[in-house]
């Protein structure tokens, strides 16, 4: 599916539509980042990726080709990567890595999966209380609060939050598997 | 380090959360993150991949924390 049907409400400021963009193509942006994995912190390079093509959004001209936002984002994605790293210069075989992430072709949007949807949904009732408040408790934050801060307003200690969020994970694969859908199948 | 100590760090590190920058508008690395070993990050890496696929899911838009994040950062300013 070519994601750039959005870029005409997305260059005109429409924060919706740009969320619509993220979901169907963060998936690929971050598979992107994946051999910087040891080195940068993937997650804020990302959000940081996908804040910066919002904005340069307005003034991005399409070359013709099929999912060229897409492509703009994995482009700024690695070369925020590329530039944190030699920040670092933490590892002699960071040119080596850079190198091998940089050769990587971009891989196809992932294309959502109704059934995958349904089948978690029916997995989440079923957790037990404590897990499914860790995970709920993240779920509405929104990214906004540290996991401490979540934690005290589950009335948990960090670690038995994050425990909790570990188990309601695990409890989610196992509901899954049993459902006959292998998580690392979905993520291909 | 414990095991268990690393899983704690490898779940927070997956978790979308960041610090921002001083001007509050850069997105800062985990601090959990430089405790972690090589192998601990990759292991985060890709426990947020399985992890965002799961909120995505369960989200009514399909938008995964990460994206709830940014979205909500774009919005606010």
């Amino acid at each position: 599916m070519n994601h750039d049907v959005h870029l005409r409400a997305i260059v005109s400021g429409n924060a919706r539509v740009f969320g619509q963009w993220m979901a169907a193509c963060e998936p690929t942006v971050r598979l992107s980042l994946r051999s910087f994995a040891r080195v940068v912190d993937t997650e804020a390079v990302l959000q940081e990726s996908l804040l910066r093509v919002w904005q340069v959004a307005p003034r991005f001209v399409p070359d013709g080709k099929d999912n060229g936002l897409l492509r703009l984002a994995i482009r700024i994605a690695r070369n925020l990567a590329v530039s944190e790293v030699r920040k670092l210069r933490a590892r002699p075989a960071e040119a080596d890595e850079i190198e091998a992430a940089l050769a990587e072709e971009d891989a196809p949007p992932a294309a959502p999966d109704p059934m995958l949807r349904r089948h978690i949904a029916d997995c989440r009732e079923k957790l037990p209380q404590r897990p499914r408040e860790a995970l709920d408790a993240r779920l509405s934050n929104e990214g906004a609060r540290d996991d401490d801060e979540l934690a005290a307003t589950v009335g948990m200690r960090l670690n038995t939050f994050l425990q909790n969020f570990t188990r309601a994970r695990k409890l989610l694969v196992d509901c899954l598997k049993r459902a006959g859908v292998v998580l690392d199948q979905e993520l291909g | 380090m414990t095991p268990e100590e690393e899983e704690l760090l490898i779940e927070q590190v997956a978790g979308a959360w960041r610090p921002r920058g001083d001007d509050d508008l850069a997105t800062t690395w985990h601090k959990a993150w430089h405790d972690l070993d090589g192998a601990g990050r990759e292991r985060a890496f890709e426990q947020a991949r399985a992890t965002r696929t799961l909120e995505a899911a369960l989200d009514p838009e399909g938008l995964s924390t990460t994206a709830r994040a940014v979205l909500a950062r774009i919005t606010r300013r």
